[in-house]
């Protein structure tokens, strides 16, 4: 049996529930240990597909494990807050990175789908272990808790985070390519007078570009998601573009520009193209 | 003496067992054991190699004890597949450790050289090999004083590990130059990151 298999086996709970707002059918994932005594890693499993050529199969799995590696690598030198890398099998298409301890901003936010996704996900379990290590005390209901703890940090607060890092990776030239607020998750910092960070998460989707077309589709992306799954977004969306534009510097007149002046007609094509990458990755 | 298992490996190399040696007098003549033994001939070269079948650390360009774990597993792991890119799984966690492609470039820069005072010692060996005789194996090899491992955050010279990573110029360390305890963590991240992801670098 080889290594990576047997690494797999003996990993915890697969289709994590803190994960699992970007459920994703080409890749498993499992929390891990390499040694017993080793902090937990998460482990993505891009599994062998029967469907595809074996060779062309091997080739396109460590291809996007390769590039999904080289982004968070990318990232970490720019200064943006991107999980660690632990492991890298290529040839299995398994990613080993830093475990996260926190809680995915889609579900600090209010919802307007909360009630019919906690039907099929074990929310309530998990989101009152993440608000544990958050040091807070667990409301009778967990919406309550999640506003509670939004409240604390501000969702303005929250929103700047999430616009200066994004900034900062965009001034990196990496594209994210599947901005959602369950791919940002936030945790507490190490350092007790800090406070808590914005990690962002899933860079299987991501790519490197210094248009600025491709920074405002991943822009129009993330706004889309505002819209879909969050009531009442559009001031939240406006404070993350503040705090964007604040941290672009120049870039951003002509960014805003393309944002403004694009979102239908350019833009429709663009997202033409991601559909299909979508699509074609599957 | 710390002793590792790795679960999921074959038993034949599933243990791995660091030591961390300061105050350490004999690199000049251990480096000189090591190349003389990988070329000796006969019954005595055989003994020679066994000797010195450790990878040689120098401690000072390590930032973790997860630095030395995540180059460790992944020669495991390169083994395990047939994968080695130099000639021994000891060797390749030195190859792992470089930043660049080139083994002697890795091999001078990352192993012992004349004047190390502080090294890292690991052996990878299977479930039979007893911790006790690992150790005392360590201790023949190299003079110096066995310490914890956890002194390893007062021998890490991070200059030189920004030097050969090339992070002076990088945002992230940048920004957190002013906080020493930042930066070191921030560094010790990006160093792991980019050994665990050796294998897929262009």
């Amino acid at each position: 049996m080889a290594a990576t298999t047997r690494l797999l086996t003996s990993s915890v709970s697969e289709y994590l529930p803190t994960y699992s707002g970007s459920f994703d059918p080409r890749q498993k994932v499992y929390k891990g240990f390499l040694t017993p005594d080793s902090a937990p890693i998460l482990l993505k499993h891009r599994f062998k597909k029967g469907y595809r050529h074996a060779t062309l199969d091997t080739t396109l799995t460590k291809a996007r494990v390769a590039g999904e590696a080289r982004a968070l690598l990318k990232c970490l030198r720019a200064g943006v807050n991107v999980p660690g890398v632990r492991m890298v099998d290529a040839s299995e298409g398994l990613l080993g990175i830093e475990w996260i301890d926190g809680q995915s901003v889609k579900k600090l936010l209010p919802s307007g789908a909360q009630e019919e996704e906690e039907g099929d996900t074990p929310q309530v379990a998990d989101v009152e272990l993440s608000l544990e290590s958050f040091n807070i005390s667990i409301g009778e209901e967990v919406l309550v808790a999640n506003v509670k703890i939004v409240i604390e940090y501000g969702v303005d607060d929250l929103m700047q985070l999430i616009g200066t890092e994004l900034a900062k990776m965009h001034l990196a030239d990496i594209i994210h390519g599947d901005l959602t607020t369950s791919n940002m998750m936030l945790r507490r910092t190490s350092a007790e007078d800090a406070g808590p960070e914005l990690v962002l998460i899933d860079f299987g989707l991501s790519y490197h570009s210094t248009l600025i077309e491709d920074k405002a589709v991943d822009l129009y992306v993330l706004e889309r998601a505002f819209a879909s799954t969050h009531p009442d977004s559009e001031p939240m969306f406006t404070s993350v573009l503040a705090a964007y534009a604040k941290r672009m510097g120049k870039e951003w007149p002509v960014l805003r520009r393309r944002l403004d002046d694009g979102e239908m007609s350019i833009f429709s094509g663009r997202i033409m193209v991601l559909m299909a990458m979508v699509i074609s990755s599957s | 003496m710390e002793s590792l298992h790795y679960p999921q490996f074959d038993p034949e190399h599933s243990h791995v067992h660091v030591a961390l040696f300061r105050g350490v007098t004999n690199a000049a003549a251990l480096k000189s054991r090591i190349i003389a033994a990988s070329t000796a001939e006969g019954e005595f070269g055989e003994k020679e190699r066994e000797a010195v079948n450790f990878a040689f650390i120098d401690a000072r360009l390590i930032t973790s004890k997860l630095h030395l774990e995540t180059a460790t597993f992944q020669a495991i792991l390169a083994e395990s597949q047939g994968g080695l890119r130099t000639r021994t799984v000891h060797s390749e966690i030195l190859y792992n450790l470089n930043p660049t492609h080139n083994i002697t470039e890795a091999i001078r820069r990352y192993g012992v050289s004349e004047n190390n005072t502080d090294v890292l010692v690991v052996r990878i060996g299977s479930q039979d090999l007893v911790p006790s005789v690992v150790e005392e194996r360590m201790k023949e090899v190299v003079s110096g004083n066995l310490v914890p491992l956890s002194e390893l955050q007062d021998v890490t010279d991070w200059s030189s590990v920004k030097k050969y990573y090339k992070l002076n110029n990088d945002p992230a360390v940048k920004e957190a130059s002013k906080d020493l305890k930042k930066e070191r963590v921030i560094v010790d991240n990006i160093v792991v990151s980019s050994v665990a992801m050796k294998s897929v670098m262009q």
